[in-house]
């Protein structure tokens, strides 16, 4: 059977041309290629190869005496018909090439035996291998609680050891550059709170016990939680970049060979900045929150004095300790998920990526998870 | 592939150029780092491009590969203006040509395989397993066929820099730009690339532009080359790099080529 093949479509321009003959002797194919094996033939002579190769034959011989033009493209054919002959353990020969075009093919045939597909993973391996990776990670959160305990005291006892300025940049970075989208969050949240409380309670005649609502949800709760969200987004996801980057680029490796400990010279600046603005932060959200309530209340006919009085008899110290609390353990957290996640860095291109997206998913997981262990926490104490 | 010690660089037969550089500028915003350059890149040569940390090697390879148009100047290649052309003519003359990065610049996300197959799926109508063999014999070319299914971050770095010719050969381009292709290698895999050089310059009659410092790949490989000077702001010399080394006029130039320190008359 012989098989002329022209330029394939996706090279218009080219006037290049393959004949392919297959024949069958026996239970061996012969494939005999003509004129131009490149990139603009290869692809309909490789198809042209499917229907002889999938009647399973004996063994396969390339004849590529009548080949004008090869490239490095046109191998793929002797690269297809070697990985099939031995996928199949049958001989398989080349013929009528010498000089630089054999040398050609020979490269490209270097290696190409198939690899037998891995045998799947049993389920026992692969759940050890779970568990073994859930254990690394225990282990690298306790190591680092610790190292960070330890150092967290060191510093204490001596405050030179601490980098003030690295840690006065941090809470610039971190504190006062979060002011105005936490501002802005905090006045819509207030305003929508206000905006889908005011109906019902309205019908009770309950309309001024609004602002109650807008007080203790936004000073006791979303106020915190708000400016912690974004702090996972904004400054974990920062932190884990930062130091991911750090140690791709081996500056950990540096810092170590001078001595230096990381977590003293990286970690405790963040997490210290991070714990000390983000209370204010929350401070500064609930504020902003409860300005967003009374945007809502002023035009139904509640006063200002009538809404400032009325969240003020709302909130007591201790809801606004509550708050201020929460936003600390959130920041420490945060911070330290996203310090332990650089830290964490694997190796690669990608590596930095997968660390940032794990600094804000687990931030904001613990978050929620601390958020609802402080509140039973509190309810319990009766706060 | 040939060993190292059967190279001996040949010049090419076929005089028809490829590239053509004619009062070429290059540089960033309005200051150019050099100026005027006139140069003819012969179809079939192994060109080097060398000269002083800083000098604009990079940036020049840069206006060769179309990503930074020339301040001033033409660059034609393969018949066609590169200087100030319109997208779409700019992305007809990338087909023309492969790009090896000092790096490599493999997505690391995929595994060589993937990468080499990655133009395949974009510029042709090449079946899914046309195109595996295709990726799978140019793997093959630079030795690598046994690790088409790793990612970039489980090979070493000459392996990376050989995945990346491979990349550059994926469409079977004539001419293919090199920068820096054996910094940070040992001398055996530096050696090992000349020579996949080499073999595909003889083979493929494939054009290379390599921009190198490394002194031993000029003089083993090199048919001409062409040399920066970054405080002169100009090409200061052009040619065989034996015959540069042994009888330019200019002492700069022989110093680059004989390693000799500033120090030293």
């Amino acid at each position: 059977m012989k098989k002329s093949v022209k330029a394939t479509p996706n090279a218009p321009a080219a006037k290049s041309r393959a004949d392919v003959r297959t024949t069958v002797v026996g239970d061996r194919l012969s494939v005999e290629i003509e004129g131009d094996l490149v990139l603009e033939t290869v692809g309909a002579v490789h198809d042209a190869l499917s229907a002889p190769l999938g009647r399973g034959p004996r063994g396969v011989t390339l004849k590529l005496a009548g080949l004008r033009r090869v490239d490095a493209s046109g191998v793929a054919i002797a690269v297809r018909l070697f990985r099939f002959t031995k996928s199949q353990g049958i001989p398989f020969e080349i013929s009528g090439i010498d000089g630089d075009r054999k040398l050609l093919i020979d490269l490209a045939l270097r290696g190409q035996d198939p690899i037998p597909a891995p045998a799947p993973i049993a389920m026992v391996r692969a759940v050890g291998i779970a568990a073994l990776e859930v254990w690394t990670l225990v282990a690298d959160l306790l190591r680092f609680c610790g190292e960070v305990s330890i150092i967290a005291l060191q510093v204490i006892r001596r405050p030179k050891l601490l980098r003030w300025s690295d840690t006065l940049s941090a809470m610039a970075r971190h504190g006062t550059d979060a002011v105005p989208v936490v501002a802005l969050l905090g006045l819509l949240i207030g305003a929508i709170i206000a905006f889908q409380t005011y109906d019902p309670m309205a019908k009770f005649g309950a309309s001024l016990q609004v602002s109650d609502v807008v007080g203790i949800s936004i000073v006791r709760e979303l106020g915190p939680l708000i400016t912690a969200i974004i702090l996972a987004g904004r400054s974990g996801s920062a932190f884990a970049a930062e130091i991911g980057t750090m140690k791709v680029t081996q500056e950990l490796d540096a810092l170590r060979t001078f001595g230096i400990d990381p977590v003293r010279f990286l970690v405790i600046p963040r997490m210290l900045a991070t714990v000390l603005v983000t209370p204010l932060l929350s401070v500064w959200c609930s504020i902003l929150g409860v300005l967003g309530g009374y945007f809502v209340l002023g035009p139904k006919g509640i006063t200002f004095l009538q809404y400032v009085f009325e969240v003020r008899n709302a909130l007591t110290v201790g809801g606004f300790l509550q708050g201020l609390a929460k936003a600390a353990v959130f920041a420490l957290l945060v911070s330290g998920i996203g310090c332990l996640a650089g830290l964490r860095t694997g190796q690669g291109p990608g590596a930095v990526g997968v660390s940032t997206t794990r600094a804000v998913v687990c931030g904001i997981v613990a978050i929620v998870v601390a958020d609802s262990v402080l509140g039973a926490f509190f309810y319990a104490l009766g706060i | 592939m040939p060993s190292s010690d059967t190279i001996h660089p040949t010049p090419p037969s076929d005089r028809k150029v490829a590239i053509a550089l004619r009062g070429v500028s290059i540089g960033y915003g309005s200051r150019a780092i050099i100026e005027g350059i006139d140069l003819d890149i012969f179809e079939g040569e192994i060109l080097f491009i060398g000269g002083g940390s800083g000098c604009g090697k990079t940036t020049l390879l840069s206006s060769l590969n179309t990503l930074r148009p020339p301040l001033t100047g033409s660059i034609v290649i393969d018949g066609i203006e590169i200087a100030g052309a319109a997208e779409d003519t700019l992305q007809s003359v990338r087909r023309r040509f492969g790009m090896m990065y000092q790096l490599g610049a493999l997505f690391g996300g995929m595994t060589l395989l993937e990468n080499v197959r990655l133009p395949l799926a974009e510029f042709t109508t090449l079946s899914p397993a046309a195109m595996d063999d295709l990726a799978r014999s140019k793997l093959g070319l630079v030795g690598l066929a046994a690790h088409a299914d790793k990612k970039p971050s489980e090979i070493s770095g000459g392996m990376q820099k050989r995945a990346a010719i491979a990349r550059a050969l994926a469409l079977d381009p004539p001419i293919i730009f090199l920068d820096e292709p054996s910094a940070g290698l040992d001398p055996v895999t530096s050696a090992d690339l000349d020579a996949l050089i080499v073999a595909l310059n003889h083979m493929l009659g494939t054009t290379f532009v390599v921009i190198s410092h490394e002194l031993a790949s000029i003089f083993s490989i090199g048919h001409r080359f062409a040399m920066l000077d970054g405080v002169r702001k100009r090409l200061v010399a052009l040619g065989s790099p034996t015959q540069l080394r042994d009888s330019s006029d200019d002492v700069w130039v022989r110093r680059f080529l004989t390693r000799t320190p500033t120090g030293d008359s």
